[in-house]
């Protein structure tokens, strides 16, 4: 009897521990496995989530978590830490009127919003264009904020406080390029990397996270303008190399000093594309007409000869980014040619037409990728297989220039007019 | 210390600052609005400025005399520092219920006061409109010469004038789109004036009105192998202290002679393609002359674009040089403060042109576009002092009336 009591009190006792072992390990994977997007294309910069959950189907009306009218105009894509999402915007005369806006990620609700004025707009820009095209980057505890206006802020992430400002254009010569700068801020370390390239004199800057000051600044004479936004790279030794696109060439400069390391030819003059890593490959394209390449990075000096592993003009975009699923690349042409390439050979797998205009690069979680149109519509096929395969057509009703954002199992989609938050239906998982 | 003792000193303290209140707040405020202005360059004094930021937006409405003060600034950075400040006490105050007495008077003197700086005055205009709506349109009308808001006094006229034409009141609609083209200073703005007074028959020069400069005698082409044509030195630029012999004729591209040759350019906007008046060429070297009679010694604005790059003399001495290859022309890029002397005045123009871009279907331009203006950029009554085009002038004004 007592043994028998003992054994149920045993039993009870491991049954409780695995019960809060099991809830612990799903509250885990459900804080590891619901990623952040803290910037420009993601967690890794690639247009990837890790994400699971994240819906297959939506409307204007069906499975939309909520929807914010957002101030003025930007592409920049949302991002989003935590229960926080970030977003950019700019308005009013010259469109010098910046804005820095935090809302609930679970709500919609405008948790902040920081109105600042931009130093001088970008010169030459065109119409449709806005100061708010570089994506902002967050740590979680801080938000940076580039403007085509050549203004970088810093604020706080909870408070929308600003911590520092820096008007480069007022320090470095007012931006000058014809689509006004899209080039987004990454992170590495204790700094915030920029790439500046335009008309007037090209630079590459690293500030300092905390106070906004220059860690390294390297002037780029001769570089024509480009709306490329750098890469942070993590090579097999653990050395980091900061690529940028621009200029008929890649470049890879060291993000510690502002060193250069090699560089690469056959690129267009004018980039905007940005570069992918991925599995220890650098992947570029600049377009129209310009070729996608395979480069093995870590060389020296002009690697062209010796490190680009494959080269294919097919299906280059202009403007929206690549994005590899699996062993295959996917290109889409601003006019919604899609191209399928293979990662290994460069050969081409398939060629389809989307339809619409495109202007926003597209995003993967698991095997689906999201390519979104001008007019709104979101095609989602499956990737990293030998065929085209499409899985769903969603249209928002609103027009789209924005890159998406995918992060906890939630679809960010930047219309012209809101930000819109969609959700799987109940019940249902990829 | 017992706890209740703290208490006791913590009030006597704080009642003690509170009596002595004004001159340390004001005294505070001071220093912290100092701090602000201290920022600049480099994320300089970003620390400082947080903490004093803080402390400023404690206050409420009685500091935004001050702050507008601090706020009128050529400091980019110090100005959005100061306007977080101005943000947070504005949306707290409107937020209140009933809202507080805001100072409008003062803040409506400002919006009009052109010598405030213009992002200013918006920003304030936008929380006079909050409190009393329908302050902008009745503002902006009257600020057709303003800094700031004179875009949107044009846009105002311009929509007077449509409403206008639209009810059939063409005499009316006029006068509006005559308003408008006479203060727009902006190139859409005056163009689409300018077209709004040729529907209701009436034509105007966009070219007289921002000053483009569009009689030249050009010169070209010289051979200039890949990019070196901006480092060469041809004859006219050796010629330039004196006089630039017209009559010359030199060795060309390709190994034939050329001289001057008169080009009048017929572009609204005063540009000239040197690709069909000088020769469809790469790798070249082309100059243009003119001289412009100013009716007064005045100092102005030289505005131009080129493609490829250019290089300015005016009255003999170097006024400008850019070196830029396949940029384009762009309007007013490039700028240069000069004085015209009263009377006739000589100008030298250098463009080169480059190697056919990497991709066959880039084209490649060769351009030139240059006006003399103020700094608003409004025409400052230069005219051609080129012989045959004077008279013409001439005859043009007489007919008119002018």
């Amino acid at each position: 009897m007592r043994n028998t009591s003992m054994k149920r009190s045993w039993n009870g006792m491991v049954g409780r521990a695995l019960v809060l072992a099991a809830t612990i390990v799903a509250v885990t994977c459900e804080e590891s496995c619901a990623e952040n997007w803290p910037g420009w294309r993601g967690p890794d910069r690639n247009g990837v989530s890790r994400d699971t959950g994240v819906p297959l189907n939506w409307s204007a009306d069906a499975n939309v978590a909520w929807k914010t009218p957002l101030p003025g105009s930007g592409i920049s894509n949302p991002i989003i830490f935590d229960d926080k999402v970030f977003v950019t915007a700019s308005d009013g005369k010259n469109l010098a009127n910046l804005h820095v806006i935090c809302l609930a990620r679970d709500t919609g609700r405008i948790r902040w919003h920081q109105r600042l004025w931009g130093t001088a707009p970008t010169r030459f820009h065109g119409n449709k264009s806005s100061m708010a095209s570089p994506s902002p980057v967050t740590d979680g505890r801080h938000v940076w904020a580039f403007f085509g206006t050549g203004d970088v802020f810093c604020l706080e992430s909870n408070s929308g406080q600003l911590a520092w400002h820096r008007s480069l254009s007022g320090e470095y010569g007012v931006i000058e390029n014809r689509f006004a700068t899209s080039s987004s801020p990454l992170l590495y370390r204790d700094t915030i990397l920029l790439q500046v390239d335009h008309y007037g004199d090209s630079y590459l800057v690293a500030l300092d996270r905390k106070t906004g000051s220059n860690r390294w600044k390297v002037d780029r004479p001769g570089r024509w303008l480009s709306w490329s936004s750098p890469q942070l790279i993590r090579l097999k030794g653990g050395r980091h190399e900061f690529i940028v696109c621009g200029s008929q060439r890649v470049e890879s400069f060291d993000p510690g000093t502002g060193r250069a390391l090699w560089t690469a030819g056959e690129m267009r003059r004018e980039c905007i594309p940005t570069p992918l890593f991925i599995n220890g490959r650098l992947y570029v394209v600049s377009g129209p007409s310009g070729p996608s390449m395979r480069i093995r990075p870590g060389g020296s000096g002009d690697v062209t000869k010796t490190h680009v592993e494959w080269k294919n003009p097919r299906g280059s975009p202009f403007v929206p980014s690549a994005i590899v699923v699996g062993k295959r690349y996917y290109l889409v042409t601003d006019s919604g040619i899609a191209t399928c390439l293979d990662t290994e050979t460069g050969k081409q797998v398939w060629q389809k037409r989307f339809g619409g205009g495109f202007t926003a690069s597209p995003v993967a979680a698991g095997d689906r990728i999201y390519w979104v149109n001008e007019s709104g519509v979101t095609l989602v096929i499956r990737g990293g297989g030998d065929r085209y395969e499409e899985l769903a057509r969603n249209a928002i009703g609103e027009s789209v220039f924005a890159s998406p954002a995918i992060s906890q199992d939630r679809f960010f989609l930047r219309t012209t007019r809101h930000l819109v938050c969609l959700k799987g239906a109940p019940g249902t998982s990829p | 210390m017992s706890w209740t003792r703290v208490l006791v000193l913590w009030l006597v303290v704080g009642l003690t600052v509170g009596r002595l209140g004004p001159a340390v707040w004001a005294e505070e405020i001071t220093d912290d609005l100092a701090t602000v202005a201290r920022t600049g360059p480099g994320g300089r004094g970003s620390v400082a400025a947080r903490k004093a930021t803080d402390r400023l937006a404690r206050n409420g409405l009685e500091l935004l005399p001050r702050l507008l003060e601090a706020m009128d600034t050529d400091n980019i950075v110090a100005a959005n520092w100061y306007r977080t400040v101005y943000e947070q006490i504005t949306r707290r105050e409107l937020a209140r219920d009933p809202v507080p007495d805001f100072p409008v008077s003062l803040l409506k003197t400002y919006v009009t006061n052109p010598k405030r700086h213009g992002r200013v005055r918006r920003l304030v205009l936008d929380l006079v409109e909050r409190l009393e709506p329908g302050t902008t349109d009745s503002l902006i009308p009257g600020l057709m010469a303003d800094p700031e808001f004179r875009d949107d006094a044009v846009a105002a006229a311009l929509a007077r004038g449509d409403r206008a034409r639209k009810a059939g009141r063409t005499r009316e609609a006029s006068g509006e789109y005559r308003k408008a083209f006479q203060a727009a200073r902006n190139s859409g703005q005056i163009g689409t004036a300018a077209d709004r007074l040729k529907a209701v028959g009436q034509e105007v020069s966009v070219v007289t009105h921002m000053g483009f400069v569009t009689n030249w005698f050009l010169l070209g082409p010289f051979d200039a192998p890949g990019t070196t044509g901006f480092e060469l030195v041809l004859p006219p630029e050796k010629q330039v202290k004196t006089a630039v012999d017209l009559a010359a004729t030199y060795a060309g591209k390709g190994g034939g002679r050329i001289k001057w040759g008169r080009h009048q350019s017929g572009d609204r906007f005063g540009q000239s393609n040197l690709n069909a008046a000088i020769a469809a060429v790469k790798e070249a070297v082309g100059y243009a002359y003119t001289e412009v009679i100013s009716p007064r010694k005045q100092s102005v604005q030289i505005r131009c674009g080129a493609d490829d790059n250019i290089t300015i003399w005016l009255n003999g001495k170097q006024v400008l040089r850019r070196l830029q290859w396949l940029n384009g022309t762009r309007l007013d890029r490039f700028r240069a403060s000069v004085t015209l002397k009263k009377g006739r005045n000589r100008m030298l123009v250098k463009v080169c042109q480059g190697p056919q871009h990497k991709n066959p279907a880039v084209p490649n331009n060769w351009s030139l576009q240059l006006r003399f203006c103020d700094a608003a950029g409004g025409g400052v009554g230069v005219t051609s002092g080129l012989p045959e085009i004077a008279r013409k002038n001439a005859a043009v004004s007489r007919e008119s009336g002018r």
